[in-house]
């Protein structure tokens, strides 16, 4: 059975600009994401979809609305509170891996494990089945440094994945890495999805990446334009834009 | 997060970056370093003065002749104090020994060897005053102060000097043309506060006086020794000296007084006040060094949060909570302080009983509060200097951090 994952209602987001004033960066949004969706949220730079994606992270809070991650309404948690929702609910992927350079991989691996308060034998056990899982099994003691880039993202996966979240938040995975190594990953998040239910949500602004997912998401200027099945082509994306073009 | 995942966490961050690490420590080493050290140098002026005064007794007074004075007028050169006194102060129930004194330098001469030194005339208690021990022979007896014998009892260096025999017991030398039996030969001592006491002479006062000096005032001398019971007050019986010698000397009300009382057990006091005073002002000149040091940490952690606000970001993101970041960038500090302050320690204390023993072969004391001190200062330089960066790191907004170039 399906369970909700993510539900934003009429979300907003303001922020205070520097020169004064302040800027609407999302209006009113709301969706929902059920556990074992593979979710695109897109849109052209400035649409507001990395505020939204920082929102449903929990690394930031809304204005106004209601967030709630897993039933849990965390609109009002204090930041220690949001860290152990990052922490037990969310697996990042950034766009450029985000690893600590000066950790080997299994280090890196467990480092939510860590600060989840697990015992160091269970944290070595589970972060090494996920450097199995991903492919790495024999890097355990590599630097990040010493990885190509498509490697890095295999092992900010299996960061991600090492406390079993509720899921997976991908921001533009594939930015930092050539067509083949993002195809790649593409097609691992792919796998986890379809084989291991992991629900997967993936902020990206181009609509190839867009394809690997089953629903996209987009966003214009703060507004929810489209939400549905993964087009068949970008067009009916981009029409969407019409309503909310000045 | 375990006290071991900290510690390796503070530890690989440390290590990351040696040469910085490495230079940051050293303001600590040395900072350590001087405090150890000049708390070593303290103690060591500390103790060698009182050993000096301890070696005297602080059961011990002198009293030294003042000029004599009428009326507030300086009545020439005249001595003050006189055997006699030293005979009443004796009287005195406190009093357990008791020797007048008077000294001079003298040319001693045994073959054709001469040499200057100290000739001293007392009674035999002197050897009880300052506990002094023969190593040949025997000290004179009163017999002897009372018939102005010519004995002598030498130092172990004057003995050298003159080159007498390896038992010069029985021989004579001769002390400004006039010969002496020498009785007795002290044990060696060491320096004290008042000057070597292996390179004097000891004669009977009276010999001094009426023999080799041939004084109108036989009876005045310069110095009064004495020796008060280990249960009396010091400060009682400086009293009673004082106003039986003020009596004696028909000084009136207000007359000032024509001698001065000595108590070692004040000076010991005073000295030792002096010298506490001294370690601390040394101690607070090493301090700025370690306060120096303290910055020194500060600054790095500080550089530090700045480099590594990015990796802040994704531990926040991956749930670090604040009050975790805090405790890992004071445990870094703290380490860091640790660490310099154990090898400043370990440096501060080798350098002072080494530089002690093998080149001023003298016994520095070691005293177990620069340990106390040092670990002390680990934590507090550790904690004062990293909480402005922890608290600084651990407020940082973690999409910001993460985003930072």
């Amino acid at each position: 059975m399906k369970q909700e994952i993510v539900a934003l209602k009429k979300v907003s987001k303001i922020f205070p600009l520097e020169i004064g004033g302040e800027q609407q960066v999302l209006f009113d949004i709301s969706f929902t994401i059920n556990s074992g969706e593979f979710v695109a949220i897109m849109g052209p730079s400035g649409s507001g979809k990395s505020t939204c994606m920082n929102i449903i992270g929990a690394l930031d809070t809304a204005n106004s609305g209601i967030y709630e991650l897993y039933g849990k309404d965390i609109t009002t948690m204090t930041d220690d509170e949001l860290a152990v929702v990052r922490n037990e609910y969310i697996g990042f992927v950034f766009q450029n891996f985000n690893l600590l350079s000066k950790r080997n991989i299994l280090d890196n691996v467990m480092l939510p494990l860590m600060y989840r308060g697990i015992s160091v034998d269970d944290r070595n056990r589970r972060a090494r089945e996920m450097l199995d899982l991903v492919g790495l099994k024999n890097f355990e003691t590599y630097l990040p440094t010493q990885l190509s880039g498509g490697m890095k993202q295999r092992v900010a996966i299996a960061r991600a994945l090492s406390g079993n979240p509720k899921l997976i938040l991908a921001d533009e995975p594939t930015g930092s890495l050539d067509s083949k190594m993002g195809n790649e990953i593409l097609r691992f998040f792919e796998k986890l999805n379809k084989d291991m239910g992991i629900t997967i949500i993936m902020i990206t602004h181009e609509f190839e990446i867009a394809r690997y997912a089953r629903r996209v998401i987009h966003i214009y200027d703060g507004h929810i334009t489209f939400d549905g099945p993964v087009p068949k082509d970008e067009t009916t994306l981009l029409k969407s834009e019409h309503k909310y073009k000045k | 997060m375990t006290l071991g995942d900290i510690l390796k966490e503070s530890w690989l961050s440390i290590s990351g970056n040696k040469l910085r690490s490495f230079l940051t420590v050293l303001g600590i080493i040395i900072g350590v370093m001087a405090v150890v050290i000049m708390v070593a140098v303290g103690e060591t002026v500390q103790k060698s003065i009182t050993d000096q005064f301890s070696s005297l007794g602080t059961n011990t007074i002198v009293v030294r002749a003042g000029a004599a004075r009428s009326r507030g007028v300086r009545m020439g050169n005249r001595q003050t104090l006189t055997i006699t006194d030293a005979q009443q102060i004796r009287q005195l129930p406190d009093v357990s020994s008791i020797t007048p004194a008077q000294s001079s330098s003298v040319q001693a001469i045994y073959g054709n060897k001469n040499w200057s030194t100290m000739l001293l005339g007392t009674y035999p208690d002197y050897t009880a005053i300052q506990d002094i021990e023969m190593d040949m022979g025997s000290f004179f007896d009163m017999n002897a102060v009372k018939n102005a014998s010519t004995y002598a009892v030498i130092g172990p260096d004057t003995a050298r000097e003159l080159g007498l025999p390896d038992n010069p017991v029985g021989e004579t030398i001769r002390i400004q043309h006039m010969p002496f039996v020498v009785l007795g030969v002290m044990k060696a001592r060491g320096d004290s506060a008042f000057g070597s006491q292996d390179d004097m002479i000891i004669i009977p006062i009276t010999t001094l006086k009426k023999r080799l000096q041939g004084s109108k005032f036989p009876d005045a001398v310069t110095m009064i020794a004495l020796k008060i019971y280990q249960d009396a007050d010091n400060a009682v019986v400086t009293d009673q000296i004082s106003t039986l010698l003020r009596q004696r000397h028909r000084l009136k009300d207000d007359d000032e007084d024509d001698f001065q009382i000595t108590d070692m057990k004040q000076i010991m006091e005073t000295m030792d006040t002096v010298t506490g005073y001294l370690k601390l002002l040394l101690i607070a000149i090493a301090a700025v060094s370690l306060l120096v040091g303290s910055i020194g940490i500060m600054n790095m952690m500080l550089v530090s949060v700045v480099e590594r606000t990015r990796e802040i970001g994704v531990r926040k993101a991956v749930g670090a909570k604040e009050k975790v970041i805090i405790i890992q960038f004071l445990s870094e500090s703290v380490l860091i302080s640790f660490i310099g302050s154990m090898i400043g320690l370990i440096l501060g204390v080798g350098l002072s009983q080494g530089v002690g023993r093998f080149i001023l072969h003298y016994n520095v004391p070691f005293s177990i509060w620069p340990v106390v001190l040092s670990v002390s200062v680990a934590v507090i330089v550790g904690l004062a200097s990293g909480v402005m960066p922890a608290i600084k790191a651990a407020k940082l907004n973690p999409i910001d951090s993460l985003r930072y170039e």
